[in-house]
């Protein structure tokens, strides 16, 4: 059986909320050992951030959002700001791999971890540090999440309905693209430990990988003198392309002809072969009868229906999936995208897969989200080498523990 | 010691050679991270991009007509093969690459993956979008569900394939054996839908999009010179609180009542502050309150910016400032604009490779 790409890879985890944790949700299903480290003083808030429904005698530990993004990993809590907890932490520090933190850029130094401290633990260490701002240049003290990332970085500036009103994406969009990013400079750490026998010092800026998804626009810039303004749904240059209202309520489809011939399937299939031999310019011109034509033909119909159809005929079509309907679209039914793990502490319910689909190594989720707490012992006495006793004198002070009490959400 | 180990010049990617098949955003952005990192990538025909596209994308790569039946030379040579043909295209297909050269990773980006009832289905930017789950959260509740623009589906499919690509390098070097890497871009969106899919899934709490300002701590909102916003947890709150000259009370401090009965009227006092301050303003507040503030910056805004400039983000060439590195720590190769060459240029200079034998 073929071994998994970070099979025998160690991440101490240090990360919270999204970026980060989406990052190593990526590097454990890639067979790395994962080991989340959180304070139980400052634990990663995702476990805490969206009031309940249900009362549990620990929320923490069965919230569905950190459960979405912690598969796979193991949970140690280290109070790091304790001398006793900041030492246990270096001695998993020598024993591993890689360490990854997303704090804001002065959290890691106020704990006495600096990158030297670090290094002079494991030379070899890749570590990789993903601050909204990165720790250098003169932003390093801005506060941001994924929107103010995306914000920050241009990106936002290219999404609107209409070019003078920039448009938020509707999740965190900074954060997660982040996270990629991160597993990306974590391989290439650990390729060229293996090349070298050298560490990295990684500052990834998470408004710099945002920055870098707009670069076309840059270039547009350069060449015309102005980046591109937002158009909406529709497309720079080909015609017809727009949302339209299907059957049901919220339900819509995109369509997107990119060139003669689709628009002609696409009027004859509407209705309209009066239109179908409009070359590009004039469909441009008259883009909005266009969309009123398509519109007028998509509302009755079932969503499944129109984009079958569409399809059938040649012409780029697809279903707006929403939260509801995506979990039921039968081409991720069919590639058994969602999946339910086990887990005592939550009902079952169905979580995205493994995005990666390496088909040889096969990686899968084989553990739910750790519990608070759950791998203390067996961490830190086989990576840290400490005792029993030592163990244990952690959990009298209060340095480790496996619960939180009375918590309140936000 | 920990001066030595960190470095920050090398090239991690230095002596990987990697094909690009089929063109197109998301194999172009995955392969241009490739070689940003040092690898050799040589492209294999037009790949169909812009002349925007095509300038940020191509630069640091070689290109060389279709070789038709040699491509299996160059295939043998190679480490990574990026792959982003439709799964009807002609040629073998990413499978039959595999099989033909163990020791290649195969990268295939595709919009719904290698198989399943919508493979084949023809997909655009904005399809491919729809079908992830993240256009149906963005834009106003009263309107269309709106793309994000930049095409981001096709982008974040590339940035998606560039990690698991260099990932699976990192097997790769281990086992001395590659693997098919079956990347559907739609996935690659439905796997980050933040707690959005869950919510609906766990607690029946369908999360609908709310445009702009979800809540009134948490938007984008007009300023006395653009756009800006703020996005406070709840943890942060009193610091917003702070600025905005209000009183820590309940309506203001509890995480229900705040985004229920008080909504409006916090909503309301962070407007009219917006509206008062320019973005410079704002986002200097944002530091010394500990609080998340941020401006919406254009593309001409930030060619100039100068912390951009400081940590060296910028390639600096014939077509202008471009974005370079994503993130520093390793060496970013200066990347000339995309060289037309020949097959026998590209084995010449890979013909170590061949003749060590790697190939099958």
């Amino acid at each position: 059986v073929k071994r998994l790409p970070l099979d025998g890879v160690r991440v101490l985890d240090l990360t919270m909320m999204w970026a980060g944790p989406y990052a190593t949700r990526m590097i454990g299903e890639m067979g790395a050992e994962v080991v989340k480290i959180e304070s139980p003083k400052a634990w990663d808030n995702i476990r805490t951030l969206m009031p309940r429904t249900e009362v549990v005698d620990d929320p923490w530990n069965s919230a569905y959002y950190f459960a979405e993004y912690n598969h796979n990993k193991k949970s140690v809590t280290l109070d790091l700001a304790a001398p006793a907890g900041r030492d246990a932490f270096l001695k998993l520090v020598a024993n591993s791999d890689v360490v990854i933190e997303n704090y804001r850029a002065d959290v890691m130094g106020n704990l006495g971890l600096t990158d030297d401290v670090l290094f002079a633990a494991n030379p070899a260490l890749v570590l990789v540090s993903m601050a909204g701002f990165g720790k250098s240049g003169g932003d390093q003290d801005n506060v941001g999440y994924g929107p103010i990332i995306e914000m920050m970085s241009g990106l936002m500036s290219l999404s609107g309905y209409e070019a003078d009103v920039p448009q938020k994406t509707g999740i965190s969009y900074g954060d997660p693209v982040a996270g990629l990013a991160a597993v990306g400079a974590v391989a290439l750490g650990v390729i060229k430990k293996r090349r070298t026998g050298k560490g990295s010092r990684v500052d990834l800026a998470q408004v710099e990988v945002s920055t870098k998804l707009a670069g076309v626009a840059f270039a547009a810039l350069n060449r015309t003198g102005a980046a591109p303004p937002a158009t909406g749904n529709r497309h720079p240059t080909w015609a017809p392309q727009g949302c339209y209202a299907v059957r049901g309520e919220d339900q819509w489809i995109v369509v997107s002809c990119t060139d003669d011939a689709e628009w002609a399937a696409c009027a004859e299939l509407i209705g309209r072969a009066d239109l179908a031999a409009l070359p590009l310019a004039e469909r441009r011109a008259r883009h909005d009868e266009l969309d009123a034509a398509i519109g007028a033909w998509s509302a009755p119909l079932d969503a499944r229906v129109a984009v079958d159809v569409l399809q059938a005929a040649g012409v780029p079509a697809g279903r707006v999936l929403d939260m509801r309907t995506i979990k039921d679209d039968p081409h991720l039914y069919a590639r058994g995208f969602w999946v339910r793990i086990p887990n005592e502490k939550m009902r079952p319910y169905r979580k995205s897969g493994v995005a990666w689909r390496l088909l040889e190594a096969n990686p899968t989720i084989t553990a739910h989200a750790p519990y608070f707490g759950a791998d203390n012992h067996a961490v830190l006495t086989s990576v840290a080498g400490l005792s029993d006793d030592e163990v244990a004198a952690l959990a009298a002070e209060g340095i480790i523990a496996d619960t939180l009490g009375d918590v309140s959400y936000g | 010691m920990a001066q030595d180990a960190p470095g920050g010049d090398e090239l991690p990617l230095d002596g990987i050679r990697v094909v690009e098949l089929g063109g197109g955003l998301a194999a172009g952005y995955c392969s241009h991270l490739l070689a940003g990192y040092g690898a050799d990538v040589v492209q294999v025909g037009e790949p169909g991009l812009t002349e925007d596209e095509d300038t940020y994308l191509s630069r640091g790569k070689r290109r060389i007509a279709p070789p038709g039946a040699s491509l299996d030379r160059v295939l043998a040579a190679a480490a990574v093969v990026v792959d982003g043909r439709r799964v009807d295209a002609d040629g073998p297909t990413a499978g039959e690459i595999r099989a033909a050269h163990p020791h290649l990773v195969v990268t295939a980006i595709t919009p719904f993956g290698l198989d399943g009832p919508h493979a084949a289905h023809k997909a655009t930017n904005i399809v491919t979008f729809a079908n992830g789950g993240i256009m149906a959260l963005t834009g106003e509740r009263e309107r269309s569900p709106l793309q994000t623009g930049g095409d981001q589906a096709f982008l974040l499919g590339g940035l998606h394939a560039f990690a698991a690509t260099t990932t699976a390098l990192v097997g790769a070097l281990l086992q001395e054996e590659g693997d098919l890497i079956d990347i559907s871009m739609q996935e690659c969106a439905s796997s980050m839908l933040e707690y959005c899919a869950a919510a609906w899934e766990y607690e029946s709490l369908l999360i609908e999009r709310s445009g702009n300002t979800p809540r009134a701590e948490w938007g984008v909102y007009q300023t006395l010179d653009g756009w800006a916003g703020v996005c406070a947890l709840g943890r942060q709150i009193p610091a917003l609180l702070d600025t905005l000259g209000l009183p820590h009370e309940d309506r203001f401090m509890d995480p229900v009542i705040r985004v229920t009965d008080a909504k409006d009227e916090l909503m309301a006092h962070v407007l009219v502050f917006m509206l008062e301050h320019t973005k410079a303003e704002l986002v200097a507040l944002g530091p010394s309150n500990k609080l998340p503030l941020g401006a919406v910056r254009t593309p001409e805004d930030l060619l100039a910016h100068p912390p951009l400039e400081v940590r060296g983000f910028f390639d600096d060439g014939a077509a202008g400032r471009l974005p370079g590195r994503p993130f520093p720590g390793f060496g970013w190769a200066a990347l000339a604009p995309v060289t037309e060459t020949s097959l026998d240029d590209v084995l010449g200079s890979w013909s170590d490779v061949a003749a060590a034998g790697v190939a099958p």
